[in-house]
This record gives structure tokens, C-alpha cells and sequence, in this order.
């Protein structure tokens, strides 16, 4: 493959000469002599978060072929591997490394959280938890960073121009990002280490202090990479300058903050939802009346942060669209409306699940922890079902429809004549904040599931609350229709971001109201931990699942939208691998990702909850005994036969 | 069998396997792999029954000096350039535009001279505004603008022509560059030095 | 206990038949795709499922009688209708996969993408032409005499309009020209259905190059006019226009 794409390579050259203009569609750049093809594309874009180790890589060994530019042959530009092929290899290889990175920043902030609410609550059980979270970030931090490591041999290897063009612009930011992970990697050290020793009282403060340090870090940890990534989305001109200069102005690229806000948000998401997919495994495998009750609601905490950051992320998504469609029309229309269109119903798909998923375990953790709540919560649980049901139906109603000849000829095209309105951004805009909505109003009856209000405003507080969401439910409406009828710049620039504003003002002005009821309300029924049925726990997994498939997915439409460009309409990608796969194979690479990431995470888990098993193993006493301590997420042989009391948790779910 | 049938098949089978973990296997890990492997499969398969289409890349073309006879051929040609190789438009954009964060070049071509324009993109510092909103000397506004003919954009001779009938076809003037005027290809094989076509350039422009 | 299990097996039923038979004889309304109904159908069972299993009485009450069904323990009449279940299940699947990979002449479903991603170098121009009456008078002009044997008064039903698959484009459709910028509209008219990329099927569109009859800034007036005519405004970042 190599000296094949080195033959060619003379050929261009004499090509490139004979044409006066070179043209450029494509592009073949000449620069004083030199051909400069380009690079990875697919990978290209998860070049993403190098780890440390990456960029000191690159550093050792980048400038010198920089500096090769004008020798006799060109150099390389693309190397190849048989079989799997370098794009699928540098493909699944980033995509592990993106996600172990998501979860290792998601986890700081899921734990330093958890933290501060066991500090301010003194429930000890918080703390619990997020010590228990902390103790994984040392070795997934390791891993992610290894395969940070991979990642850079193989774009170094596979994509030896584009990367040398990348380091030419973005040199210093190497510098920047391995300081940081210097000061991530001791932060994080002192925080995990000095836990036990900064327990209590001015200790405990500066504790938390560590743990906020560590979330800033890690937060510049994940911009400076993101810049190199958006860059070759949205790239900038570079006029001259110091390389100080040129890599700040590369790094300030019209995507770059939507993308950091974006991806912040689902870090939280990530981290929650696999701190609840962690909880669910434990729990259905949990054999003490403790353990079920502890990781009961374990995946309570995981399954509400992770809501809590999915709440804000279609918003941040929006934002990010709007940016690209501005950026570019050829992106927008690639991903909305084009090549990607029917990624984006795949999405709606995924993100239908996750808010069934959600909201599902909330109902279950209504009518199992609540006793006798049942028939009293069935009406309005129909009703938030129906809601979000038609809901997803609206957002999973493709623009182009896939159908048959015939059925086309009578649909006049394959835009269905009523039905197709629900296929632009207006629509899909109203029932995601809709979907929000529901989502929230799901959490406001969970909370206060069980409670009697005894406060003499309670009932003209309810009434506010009934009358706010319904005019905000009809508000958002009324703009998604009457958004057909504007321009579009109006529509996006008032109506959506009037939605958003809706939605945020009825979560901003009802938390507390609620908050308030509930100070004085009095508890009726107690929650009941530990009662949940197998399937809460099956759709715990379920959830974290979502959120890993969305993220490929999204990974896949960010490389996509750029089509044939490894920088954006600068550098072309010139390899075999130019083509944007069909969304079938893609999906089967995600598919495959998102195992390989999940057994990932299990080993992870395993590992370092082996120490405490062994611990138990010695020190229990009474009703657990050895043989039969709960299976860890590696699941042990030995506990393969253990039966569990319930005869409904050995049915599948 | 085709790729999408084998794909299929590869679907099928996950789901089988995490069916026969679900029936089977107590072990609740290994239920769970046996739950996960359902769920991607179905992904994977949901994925597949759309129609497949891949998008390929445009072919590459590539340009012969003798093809070009019209300033329209010039100002097709700029156009591209324009898009692509000379990177123009990601600052400038033609009409208004909340991201470019340079001059609108809507209507440029009728409001500068096409001589202007060259000195504009080949020395950008060398007719500049003054600013006096200060006290003491005005200052020059350092233009942010690179120079074209020189790296890393490096336009030839050629193409800056043609970005120029571009521009004044997309402002609705005349085109008042002739494909004459184009350097024809040397003999050699050796690529235009971008220094050498600025030059020679900035000696027919003036 | 069978009771439990009428009112989805209803609501499903109904929900097929409104949406096969109702709501195509809407005003303005077509025949949906099966994949559509599909979909629809989908949601609907996936929000059967999650309501009959939030707690356990519902999930016995729902999933009970279908295994005392399948597992014989139903017994009388039941007993005969189970054989014929586990019988015909086999028969079915084996149907099903003779219907999907079966040869057919039929073409397959096809998923074209109507507006697709324009080339670079027409993601960014603007119209050139002022906009005057004159222009836009001049672009509906224009409009009349290329345009509107297919694409009619606007509406796509021009007298020719009958005669091609897809149809041509419906400007008074709200998810039509008002969804794209000018640009675009220019490059299409430009480069017609030859120029569109392999998502966009150019084998299926029958829309002249135009490039090769009118000059661009003909093409620019008639882009006004198209809009004018049809009561749309371009997409755009300019709030002011």
C-alpha cells in the first residue's frame, strides 16, 4: 500500500505542474515544490483527546518530518494495513480512547458531586460513593492514556502529513496539554490518596478543594484536545504570527466552545448513566439484604445525574448544530438534511430509548419504592407516557421517507405530504423540549412520591405549578407551529432559543417552589430501598448502553459532516478511505465499539473492586457467606449456580 | 451475498447468541452481556434496513490552461478557488454572515479596481486605514489578511486572476480579466514559485 | 385474565387501521409507507410493554395468560389453539425469510436525499442582483416560460409535472426553497439534476442544467421571482432582510 501510494505520488506531481491552475475542488496544494496530500479523516476527527503520553510522542517526533518537506521524494502520506484497513483501526482505536476519556472526565465531576453532597448532608453514604467512583479513575486514567498512546503511534503512522500539519499549527498547545496532564495526573494523586487522611473538618475542605482543581484541569484537559479536533472542522485562516500566535488562533475556532459546552455536559451523562449501569449489575447480582438496598440506590444516584445532565444537552446539541450550519452550509445541510439525515433518525431513536429508560426507572422507583403508590401515580404516569410517545413518534418521522416505488408515486415523492412537516428542525425542535419537560415533571412526582403537603399555600403552590407546566407545554407549541410560518434566521434565532428559555424558566422556578412544599411537608410512606424488580437494573444497563451508542453515533456524523476534507476545504483526504461509509457498516463499528467499551469498563470495575472482596471474602461473618459474596461486574464463576430469592430475577426481562 | 446481507447475518447472529445467554445462563453478568449484545444487534440491524448509501468524494479535477477561453471560464474557475484552495471563505463571506469575522466581499469587485484587489491579497499591509481613535499618532491597522501568493495558501499568478473575475462577476460588474493574460505553462516540471508569480504579478498589474 | 391483554391487542389494531386507512383520507394527505406505520406501530407495542411492566401485579396480569398459553397450563380450548401457535410460528419465520431475500422485480425502497449538500464553492455566494421590482418582475419572467410547465404557479403542479418520478419541487412547501439559502437554490438551477451527488440519485431528477441556456445572473432573477411567486424568504443570517 505504501509504495503504491509513493508511485502515484510523481504522477501528481507532474499532473500538478502541467495544469496552470491547480485546481481545487480538490487538493493537491502546492507549496514550493512540495505536494501536500493529506490525512485521516474519519480518525482524523477523533484525533479528539490525545492522551499525555500521545503528545509527547509527537513532539519527539514530528519536527523532523517537517522539516523533510523539500526532499527529493514526496514523502509519505498515507500508510495502510491489510484486512482491517488503517481507517477502521484508527476508528475503533479513537473511539475507545474518546469514550474512556469521556468517562474519566465524567467521573471526577460525578464524584467530586457526590462529595460535596455527603459533606453538606453528612450522609455518609455519598462520600461512600464517591470514593468508590475516585478509585476507579486511577486505573481507567491509566488506560485511557494507553490507548491515548495507540492512537498517536497509529495516526503517526497511518496519516504522517495530515499529523505533520496539524503539529505545525498546534505545537505549543502539545506543550500546554502535556503540562496539564502533569498537574492532572498529581492532582489526581493527592486526591485519591489523601481521601481517608483529609476526612474531616479543614481537611475535608481542602479536599474538595483538590477535587475541584482536578475538574478544571481535567476541563482544560479536554478543551485543548477538542480545539485540534474542531479545527479541522471549522478551521480558521492562519496569517502569520509566533506559533503561539497561530495555535491560538487555530484553537479559537467557531466550533470549539460549542463542542466543549457539548461534550461537558455529556461527560456528566456518560458518568451517571455508567455509575447507574455499575449499581444495576451489582444489584442484580447482589445477594444481601445491604447490598441490594446500597446499590438500590446507588442506581438511583447514577439514573439522576445522568437525567440531570441529559435535561440541558439537546440544547448545547443545538447550539453546536447552529454553529456548524452557520459555519458552513455544505456541513449543515450534510448533516440535517443530506448525506446524514437518517443518522440523525437513528439519534432520535437512541435518544427515545434513553428518556423511555429514564423515565421508566423513575416510574418503577415510584410504584417499588413507594408502597401502595401505585394505583394513585397510574393516571398521570399514562399520561407522561402518551406525551412522550407522540413525542418520538414526531421526532422519528424522517424528512425523506423510505419507501418503495409505489408508494412513493402516491406520496408524490418521498416527502409525505402531511406527515413531512414533522421532518424539519421546527418540529424536532418542540418535542425535544417537550421530552424535557415530561422528563422533569417525572422527577418532580418521583420527589415528592409519598409526601403530604401540610403547608396552608400548598394548594395554590400546586395550582401554580399545574398552571405553569401546561402554559409552558402549550407556549412551546404554539412557537414550534408558528416557526413554519417565519423566516428562517427568526425562527432560529428567537422562537428555538424562546423554547429553550421556556423549558429553563419552568425548571428554574419550580425546583424550588418544590423545594419549599416539601420543607414542610410531612412523609407519609418512606421510601423503600432494595425492592426494586431485575428489570429496573436491566434498564439501568440499557440506559448507559444508549448513551455509549449516541456518542459513536455522534462521533461518526462529526468526521462525516466534513465529507471529503481532513481539515475542512484546506486539506484534502486524498487516501482510499475518502468516502463516508454507508450508516449500516457504520453502525456495526459502533456496535462493536460499544462492546469492546463495555467490557472495557467491566475489566476496570473488576479490577479495582478485587481488593475488596478479598477484604470481605476474610471478614465476613453471619449470613454472607464466602462462597456465595456478590458476583462483580467480571461476574465469578463460582457464583454462576447462586440462586436469588426472588423467583422473578432469574426470569429475563 | 452482498456486504449489508453479511452485516445482517453478523446482527442476527449477536442476538442470537445474547438470546441463548438470556435462556441459558444464570450467571447474571452474563446476562447481562447476553442483554447488551440484544440491544446492539438490534442497532446494527435497525441501522442496515435503511437503504445504504456511502458518499463518495468528488472526483478530483484538474485544469487545462488551454480549456479556458471566457473571463466566465476565469470567474468559474475563481469560484472554486475561492471555496477551497485560496481559503478566502473562512473569513470572508459574500453578504452578510454572523460568522465571518473579516470584510463582507459582497459587491467588492464593483467597488475596487481588479488591480487593487491584487495588491490587497498579494501585500495586504500596503494600503491600510489609519486609526485615530486615540490620542498622539494614528495608528495603522495591521491587517489580518495573509498574503495570498505566499505560504502556507500560496496562490499562483493564475488563480489570484481568476479569484478577481470572480469576484467582479459576483458583484455584477464586467469581467475585466482576459484569459490572456494567464502565464502559460513553463516547460519544465518544476511547479510556478509562488514569490516569482507575485512578482511578476505585481509588474503587469501596475 | 384474558381481559388484561384485549385492550393493547385493541389499541394496536386501531392504531394500524387509523393510520392505514384515516389518515390518508385527510385533506392533503397520501397513503404512509409501511415503514412509517411501521415505526409507529413500534412505539405504540414499546409503550404497551413499559406500562404493563411498572409493577409487578401489571406485569403478571399482562405477560401471565400469554405464558399459561404458551406453557399448556391454560388447557381446554387453548390446548388445540397452542399447537397451532407453535406450529405456525416456525412457518411464519420461514415466510419472513423467503419475503426478504426472495429475488423480485420490484426496485428496492429507496432513500433519497432531496436537498443534499451542495459542492463547496456554492455554499457561500450571495445573489448579486439587487433586488428590484424590475429584477424580480424580470426573474418571474424568466420563471413563466422556463419553469412553470413543471413546477406550475409555484405549486409544482405545472401541466408537465405529471410525467416525471419524483415530482417536481413544490415551492409553497414550507419544507421546501424556504429551508435553503439563495446559494443553494443557484447551484441547483445551475448544475440540475446531473449535478447532484450520488445521495441525491441525479439519475432520478429530470431538472435541466440550466448553466447551459441562461446566464448566472438570469439564474440569480429567477431565484427572486421563484421566492416572490411563491410567498417564501430565503434562509439566511441577515435578520434584517
Amino acid at each position: 500500500m505504501t509504495a503504491r501510494l509513493r508511485n502515484q505520488q510523481p504522477g501528481n506531481r507532474r499532473e500538478a505542474a502541467n495544469d496552470i491552475m491547480v485546481n481545487d475542488e480538490v487538493r493537491t496544494m502546492r507549496h514550493q515544490g512540495r505536494i501536500v496530500t493529506n490525512h485521516g479523516r474519519q480518525l482524523a476527527g477523533r484525533v479528539a483527546l490525545l492522551a499525555g503520553c500521545a503528545a509527547l510522542f509527537g513532539l519527539a517526533g514530528m519536527p523532523d518530518v517537517a522539516l523533510a518537506q523539500e526532499s527529493a521524494s514526496a514523502p509519505t502520506a498515507y500508510r495502510d494495513i491489510p484486512y482491517i484497513g488503517s481507517r477502521n483501526l484508527v476508528w475503533i482505536i479513537a473511539q475507545l480512547h474518546l469514550l474512556l476519556a469521556g468517562f474519566v472526565l465524567g467521573v471526577p465531576i460525578f464524584a467530586w458531586l457526590c462529595e460535596i453532597v455527603g459533606w453538606k448532608s453528612g450522609d455518609k453514604r455519598y462520600d461512600k460513593l464517591a470514593k468508590e467512583f475516585t478509585k476507579l479513575l486511577t486505573s481507567s486514567y491509566a488506560t485511557t492514556a494507553l490507548f491515548g498512546g495507540i492512537l498517536l503511534f497509529m495516526l503517526i503512522g497511518f496519516y504522517p502529513k495530515l499529523m505533520t500539519y496539524l503539529t505545525d499549527i498546534f505545537f505549543p498547545s502539545f506543550l500546554v496539554y502535556c503540562a496539564l496532564f502533569l498537574v492532572e495526573t498529581a492532582t489526581l494523586y493527592l486526591y485519591w490518596y489523601g481521601w481517608d487522611a483529609m476526612a474531616e473538618g479543614n481537611g475535608k475542605k481542602f479536599h474538595i478543594f483538590l477535587g475541584f482543581l482536578l475538574n478544571v484541569f481535567a476541563f482544560f484537559i479536554m478543551i485543548v484536545p477538542n480545539s485540534w479536533a474542531t479545527f479541522q472542522a471549522s478551521p480558521v485562516v492562519l496569517a502569520e504570527g509566533s506559533d503561539f500566535a497561530r495555535a491560538w488562533a487555530a484553537t479559537w475556532n467557531p466550533t470549539w466552545w460549542p463542542v466543549n459546552v457539548h461534550r461537558l455536559i455529556a461527560n456528566v451523562v456518560l458518568g451517571g448513566y455508567i455509575c447507574g449501569a455499575y449499581a444495576g449489575i451489582r444489584y442484580l447480582s447482589a445477594k444481601s439484604q445491604e447490598e441490594r438496598y446500597h446499590y438500590d440506590w446507588m442506581g438511583y444516584v447514577g439514573n439522576f445525574i445522568g437525567v440531570f445532565g441529559l435535561l440541558p444537552l439537546p440544547f448545547a446539541g443545538y447550539w453546536l448544530m447552529r454553529e456548524i450550519y452557520q459555519y458552513n452550509q455544505q456541513m449543515g445541510i450534510t448533516l440535517m438534511g443530506g448525506f446524514l439525515s437518517w443518522l440523525f433518525i437513528l439519534q432520535a431513536m437512541l435518544i427515545g430509548v434513553l428518556f423511555l429508560g429514564s423515565n421508566y426507572y423513575f416510574w418503577l422507583g415510584i410504584t417499588h419504592r413507594i408502597p401502595g403508590s401505585e394505583t394513585q401515580y397510574r393516571k398521570p404516569i399514562m399520561a407522561m407516557l402518551i406525551i412522550l410517545l407522540l413525542c418520538l413518534a414526531v421526532w422519528m418521522t424522517p424528512h425523506s421517507l423510505v419507501a418503495s416505488l409505489a408508494e412513493a408515486q402516491q406520496m408524490g415523492g418521498t416527502h409525505h405530504p402531511l406527515l413531512g412537516v414533522f421532518g424539519v428542525m421546527s418540529a424536532k425542535m418542540t418535542v425535544a423540549n417537550l421530552m424535557v419537560l415530561v422528563t422533569f415533571m417525572s422527577f418532580i412526582m418521583y420527589w415528592r412520591a409519598g409526601k403530604q403537603d401540610t403547608a396552608g399555600w400548598a394548594k395554590v403552590a400546586k395550582a401554580v405549578i399545574g398552571a405553569v407546566l401546561a402554559l409552558a407545554g402549550i407556549a412551546v407549541i404554539v412557537l414550534g407551529v408558528w416557526g413554519y410560518f417565519v423566516p428562517a434566521i427568526i425562527r432560529i434565532n428567537y422562537f428555538s432559543t424562546s423554547q429553550v428559555g421556556i423549558v429553563i424558566f419552568v425548571m428554574l422556578t419550580i425546583t424550588p417552589l418544590t423545594a419549599l412544599l416539601l420543607k414542610s411537608a410531612k412523609t407519609t410512606t418512606e421510601m423503600v430501598w432494595g425492592k426494586m424488580p431485575p428489570r429496573a437494573g436491566y434498564a439501568l444497563v440499557l440506559n448507559a448502553v444508549m448513551v455509549i451508542l449516541l456518542m459513536t453515533l455522534m462521533g461518526y456524523a462529526r468526521s462525516s459532516s466534513r465529507v471529503h476534507w481532513h481539515v475542512y476545504g484546506v486539506m484534502r483526504d486524498s487516501s482510499q478511505y475518502a468516502f463516508s461509509p454507508a450508516l449500516g457498516y457504520a453502525a456495526t463499528l459502533m456496535a462493536l465499539n460499544t462492546f469492546l467499551f463495555c467490557m472495557l469498563v467491566a475489566f476496570i470495575f473488576w479490577v479495582a473492586t478485587m481488593g475488596d472482596k478479598a477484604k470481605a471474602t476474610a471478614g465476613v461473618k453471619g449470613p454472607v457467606e464466602p462462597g456465595r459474596i456478590p458476583a462483580m461486574a467480571g461476574g465469578a464463576q463460582s457464583l454462576d449456580g447462586a440462586a436469588i430469592d426472588s423467583p422473578e430475577a432469574n426470569r429475563p426481562v | 451475498m452482498s456486504e449489508v446481507v453479511k452485516l445482517q447475518l453478523i446482527g442476527l447472529c449477536v442476538i442470537g447468541f445474547g438470546t441463548v445467554l438470556l435462556l441459558f445462563v444464570k450467571a447474571q453478568f452474563a446476562r447481562v452481556i447476553g442483554f447488551v449484545s440484544i440491544v446492539l444487534g438490534l442497532f446494527a440491524l435497525v441501522a442496515l434496513a435503511v437503504p445504504q448509501m456511502a458518499s463518495l468524494p468528488p472526483a478530483e479535477e484538474s485544469i487545462n490552461i488551454a480549456e479556458i477561453k471566457t473571463p466566465t471560464d476565469m470567474a468559474t474557475i475563481g469560484q472554486k478557488i475561492f471555496f477551497s484552495k485560496g481559503q478566502c471563505a473562512l473569513c470572508h463571506s459574500i453578504g452578510p454572515s454572523e460568522s465571518a469575522r473579516c470584510p463582507d466581499l459582497k459587491g467588492i469587485g464593483s467597488k475596487l479596481s481588479r488591480e487593487f484587489i491584487f495588491e490587497s491579497l498579494t501585500e495586504p499591509q500596503a494600503y491600510i486605514y489609519l486609526d485615530y481613535r486615540h490620542e498622539g499618532i494614528p495608528k495603522e491597522y495591521p491587517a489580518r489578511m495573509p498574503h495570498i501568493n505566499k505560504n502556507p495558501i500560496a496562490l499562483s499568478k493564475n488563480e489570484i486572476l481568476s479569484v478577481i473575475a470572480f469576484l467582479q462577476q459576483m458583484s455584477g460588474e464586467p469581467v475585466s480579466v482576459n484569459p490572456s493574460e494567464l502565464d502559460l505553462p513553463r516547460a519544465t516540471p518544476a511547479p510556478v514559485k509562488a514569490a516569482d508569480a507575485g512578482a511578476l504579478a505585481m509588474a503587469q498589474a501596475r | 385474565m384474558k381481559g388484561v391483554l384485549v385492550r393493547p391487542i385493541f389499541l394496536t389494531v386501531f392504531i394500524y387501521l387509523f393510520l392505514k386507512f384515516i389518515v390518508p383520507n385527510l385533506p392533503h394527505s397520501a397513503p404512509l409507507p409501511s415503514s412509517l406505520i411501521f415505526l409507529y406501530l413500534m412505539l405504540t407495542t414499546a409503550g404497551i410493554v413499559i406500562f404493563a411492566t411498572l409493577s409487578g401485579a401489571s406485569k403478571d396480569a399482562f405477560f401471565g395468560p400469554m405464558l399459561r398459553f404458551l406453557t399448556g397450563e391454560s388447557g381446554g380450548a387453548f390446548g388445540g389453539a397452542r399447537y397451532l401457535v407453535l406450529a405456525l410460528f416456525p412457518l411464519l419465520v420461514g415466510w419472513q425469510t423467503y419475503g426478504s431475500t426472495a429475488s423480485s422485480d420490484a426496485p428496492p425502497a429507496e432513500n433519497r436525499t432531496i436537498h443534499p449538500a451542495p459542492p463547496g464553492e456554492y455554499t457561500g455566494l450571495s445573489n448579486p442582483v439587487p433586488k428590484t421590482p424590475d429584477n424580480i418582475m424580470y426573474g418571474k419572467g424568466l420563471y413563466a416560460s422556463r419553469c412553470s410547465p413543471c413546477h406550475g404557479n409555484f405549486d409544482g403542479k405545472g401541466f408537465a409535472a405529471p410525467g416525471f418520478t419524483p415530482p417536481p419541487a413544490n415551492f409553497k412547501d414550507p419544507t421546501t426553497i424556504a429551508m435553503l439559502q439563495e446559494s443553494f437554490l443557484f447551484w441547483r438551477i445551475k448544475k440540475g439534476g446531473v449535478g447532484l451527488p450520488v445521495e441525491g440519485m441525479p439519475w432520478k431528477s429530470a431538472m435541466p442544467r440550466w448553466e447551459l441556456e441562461l446566464s448566472d445572473e438570469d439564474i440569480w432573477k429567477v431565484i427572486m421571482g421563484e421566492y416572490d411567486g411563491a410567498g417564501q424568504k430565503p434562509r439566511t443570517w441577515d435578520e434584517s432582510e
